[in-house]
């Protein structure tokens, strides 16, 4: 009878193809949040506004007197502000510690020592966040739009407003990628995930801030591109159609600072995400 | 070794040292936490953050010496308007709220999350003593970087001219009252926050960004649950019109009298401070394995 | 300099019906024990609960339930007694951008010492762990073990009466550990009392024969390893015989009744006897005699502390 071998074997099953390595990352932190009961009331509440506005839908659809309700396109673009306030604090609980857990933890050398670049590294932690934005943010916006054609019984708004879909879904990723992008960055750039969210709070309220003043003095909004939340809701417009909310700053201007902080903000995660950290 | 009459080894006190009385422990914390929070990478990010109302006051002093003052609706726009939104906009509304935040909330979760606090709770000090060090730390290092980046830009907005300085110091003094009174109230209160909660960073976020904001906005007794309302009434600048938020807070604002103001913020300093040296005096604080 | 000692008989550490739990989980369960002076080896495998009982016994915990005194009272929200107790803690966190010195000199005048006072004592707790050189170099740029031995010198720099130490070999080189072996051995011929932590058995039986063991959040046995040892009497003791010719010793082992078990091996025989000293006296005659041919070497790989584990575990 043959004995058979006790000791260490080789793992002989399927591997999966060079490149997928990020799914990984990405399903385990998607877990780990999921599992968080804070922070699933946390997503819970952000569908608050999109409950108050279906509900405004069935009403403008069911009850002639609320017509004067009614949603525009424009709704669908305020929906993503009244979002805004969800889509920080989200951003923060998950994305400020991202990489700065793994920089405590110095799991960043383990990580980067197994099958894995670090491009798929990054890929993985974007997704984790952007899963969780999108969640509050594309989804929510594309159920209303279906919700809205249910309700009205009818594609009148939808074929008038087919610009909707794209916009959403491009908006959508616009604001999700600059979050998730500039918050990893900033991740990378320490080991304490309190202080990466002070850093993110405080480049979006503080550019707010610093814009407000320079508004104030001189009754212009060309200055617009320095607020990074101006620059979204001025690109938000564009891609909605509708008038710019900031006339003396060009869209494209404001378009170029959005891609500018994506490209930086992958610029730096290239330069910290790296298994050693040489102290001098 | 020497013994006493009842036995005990006397060289024992001298040679553990001996147990330290809450002000003495609160100045010896406070000598080991200042150092450590002036040159530290946080004290880089407060250090920008203060520096560009700075940069702004030296552009508009550029501006006022090459081509006189701006004009906003065929109106100048003065150097003590530009002071006076610099306060509103930039230090009140962001600056001492956001350094409360960051610095309250972190006082002690900084070193439990670090895993240093063990170091001082097993130092025969008082565990308040520790709190209280640190607030005083963060205090002292909040308002050397603070209110001499508001006398900057003070000086480098008002004229040259001693008469103007002598017309708007007194306002320059209120402010610079205000807002270390910000600072102290703001950091007592995110000091209970960081002491007591989970999640303390974005539990001060809400409540600086979030709840004060909103309570402002709504006419009624819910702003007297807020910090900001009490600053805003000593302001002795006008409330810019910057944003819808800040139109509706324009409508429904009061200006309480300034010594109820300054009474309601001291109560609030006292009680969170209070608050804070309670819990972290009872609470266990299980530090991750 | 003078030495802070624990000169009473009295235990240094007294728990009663002591017990820990955070949430469901039970880290400490209805201990009852005392600590004597001198070193005292605490022992068990991860996750026993030592740390958790060391936490007790320096205020970082409240007990759930009971009672723990450390040097004759109470320890939680009582800084006062932190002033004759040293802990050094299994975590491996410093403020990195301090140097030793200076981190040191903090620390104790968080004692009361004044400033010169502060100096001269780290000085002296640096040359104690022989870090004096490393003393000005920020510990963010300390090795491992010189860590360890920074949190050592923070430990016994008050010069307290008892120390207590959470693994503070781990992470040492073997010198380290010898050296460090050494300075605790010191500390306890002193007169401090120290309890030292460790999973790892032959560390604590080269600093102490007095041990505590701990399995699942309780004191398994406690006492002198030796008298542990005799204590389970019902577990037999096993012997190795290395012998020219184990055949024959296996036959005169045999006809004696306290002989539970035999194993042959190439060169050797592996007895199990539930009385040693009768069994050792007749191997000794056995040897002097040689009826039985020469006896080249006799072990007892159970006369040691994982031995005696290993049957308290089961």
């Amino acid at each position: 009878m043959p004995i058979h071998d006790q000791g260490y074997r080789h793992y002989g099953g399927h591997r999966e193809a060079p490149g997928r390595a990020w799914t990984v990352i990405a399903s385990a932190g998607i877990r780990s949040m999921a599992g968080k009961r804070k922070f699933l009331g946390l997503l819970l509440l952000a569908w608050l506004p999109f409950l108050v506005e279906a509900i405004r839908f069935y009403l403008v659809a069911n009850f002639p007197q609320a017509s004067i309700l009614a949603a525009t396109r424009e709704s669908y673009r305020e929906f993503f502000d009244y979002q805004a306030v969800f889509v920080f604090f989200i951003t923060i609980w998950v994305g400020a510690g991202l990489i700065a857990n793994d920089k405590r933890a110095n799991a960043l050398q383990i990580y980067l020592s197994k099958p894995l670049t670090r491009a798929e590294y990054v890929a993985g932690k974007v997704s984790i966040l952007v899963v969780f934005l999108l969640l509050v943010t594309w989804v929510p916006a594309m159920l209303l739009l279906v919700l809205h054609m249910l309700f009205q019984g009818s594609l009148s708004f939808i074929r008038a407003n087919l610009v909707l879909f794209p916009a959403i879904t491009l908006f959508s990723f616009v604001y999700v990628l600059l979050a998730s992008f500039t918050v990893l960055a900033l991740s990378s750039l320490s080991n304490s995930s309190r202080f990466v969210a002070i850093l993110y709070a405080g480049a979006i309220f503080f550019s707010d801030g610093v814009y407000g003043v320079l508004y104030a003095v001189t009754g212009s909004s060309a200055l617009s591109w320095i607020s990074l939340g101006a620059n979204l809701r001025q690109v938000g417009n564009i891609v909605f159609r509708m008038k710019p909310l900031y006339p003396d700053t060009p869209w494209q201007v404001s378009l170029l600072m959005v891609i500018g902080m994506i490209a930086v903000s992958m610029l730096i995660l290239d330069r910290r995400v790296r298994g050693v950290e040489v102290v001098s | 070794m020497a013994a006493d009459s009842t036995g005990t080894d006397i060289s024992r006190q001298a040679a553990g040292g001996k147990p330290t009385g809450l002000w003495a422990g609160i100045m010896r914390v406070f000598d080991l936490s200042l150092g450590q929070m002036l040159w530290s990478r946080r004290t880089v990010f407060m250090g920008l953050v203060v520096a560009a109302p700075m940069l702004l006051a030296l552009l508009y002093r550029i501006l006022h010496a090459s081509f006189g003052d701006p004009e906003l609706n065929g109106q100048a726009v003065r150097g003590t308007t530009l002071f006076g939104m610099t306060i509103w906009l930039l230090y009140l509304r962001f600056i001492v709220p956001i350094l409360g935040v960051f610095y309250g909330t972190a006082l002690v979760a900084d070193e439990v999350d670090d895993k240093t606090i063990t170091y001082l709770f097993v130092r025969p000090i008082a565990r308040r003593a520790i709190l209280l060090g640190k607030y005083l730390a963060y205090l002292a290092s909040t308002l050397c970087v603070v209110l001499p980046s508001v006398m900057v830009v003070y000086f480098l907005t008002t004229p040259f001219d001693l008469s103007a300085i002598a017309r708007s110091f007194p306002a320059l003094a209120k402010d610079l009252g205000l807002l270390g009174a910000g600072l102290a109230v703001y950091g007592a209160v995110f000091a209970f926050v960081g002491t007591s909660l989970k999640h303390p960073l974005v539990l001060g976020l809400v409540f600086a960004f979030g709840w004060e904001q909103l309570a402002l906005s709504i006419p009624g007794y819910l702003r007297r649950f807020t910090v900001i309302y009490y600053l805003q009434a000593l302001v002795p600048h006008a409330m810019p019109q910057d944003s819808a938020m800040s139109l509706l807070q324009g409508v429904f604002r009061e200006v309480p009298p300034a010594l109820q103001c300054l009474g309601w913020l001291a109560v609030i300093w006292a009680v969170f401070l209070l608050l804070a040296a309670g819990t972290i005096e009872r609470r266990e604080y299980v530090l991750e394995q | 300099m003078t030495m802070a000692t624990s000169t009473d008989a009295r235990p240094v550490v007294e728990a009663e019906h002591l017990s820990k739990w955070y949430g469901q989980v039970i880290g400490i369960n209805d201990v009852t024990v005392s600590v004597p002076a001198g070193v005292t080896g605490l022992l068990g495998p991860n996750g026993a609960g030592k740390s958790t009982f060391m936490k007790l016994m320096t205020g970082q915990l409240k007990p759930s339930q009971g009672v723990i005194r450390v040097l004759g009272e109470p320890v939680w929200r009582n800084p006062a007694v932190f002033s004759r107790i040293g802990l050094c803690p299994d975590q491996d966190s410093f403020y990195d951008r301090m140097s030793g010195t200076e981190w040191l000199a903090a620390l104790v005048r968080l004692n009361g010492y004044d400033e010169r006072r502060a100096d001269e004592a780290a000085r002296r707790a640096l040359e104690a762990v022989d870090l004096v050189e490393a003393g000005g170099k920020k510990i963010g740029s300390y090795s491992k073990g010189m860590r360890q031995r920074v949190k050592l010198a923070q430990a016994v720099i008050h010069d307290p009466e008892l120390l207590v130490l959470d693994e503070p070999l781990a992470g040492m080189d073997p010198i380290g550990r010898r050296r460090t072996i050494r300075l605790i051995r010191e500390w306890g011929r002193q007169g401090k009392s120290l309890l030292v932590s460790s999973h790892i058995l032959h560390e604590i039986e080269a600093m102490t024969s007095s041990i505590l063991l701990m399995h699942n959040g309780r004191i398994l046995a406690e006492g002198d390893v030796h008298q542990i040892r005799e204590l389970i009497d019902e577990h037999p003791h096993t012997v190795y015989v290395k012998g020219e010719d184990p055949r024959r010793l296996a036959r005169a082992f045999l006809a004696e009744e306290d002989v539970l078990s035999l194993q042959l091996e190439q060169e050797a025989v592996i007895v199990q006897t539930a009385r040693p000293d009768a069994f050792y006296s007749r191997l000794t005659e056995l040897a002097a005699s040689g009826e039985a041919g020469a006896v080249g070497e006799v072990t007892s790989p159970d006369d040691n502390l994982q031995a005696v584990f290993q049957y308290l575990v089961k």
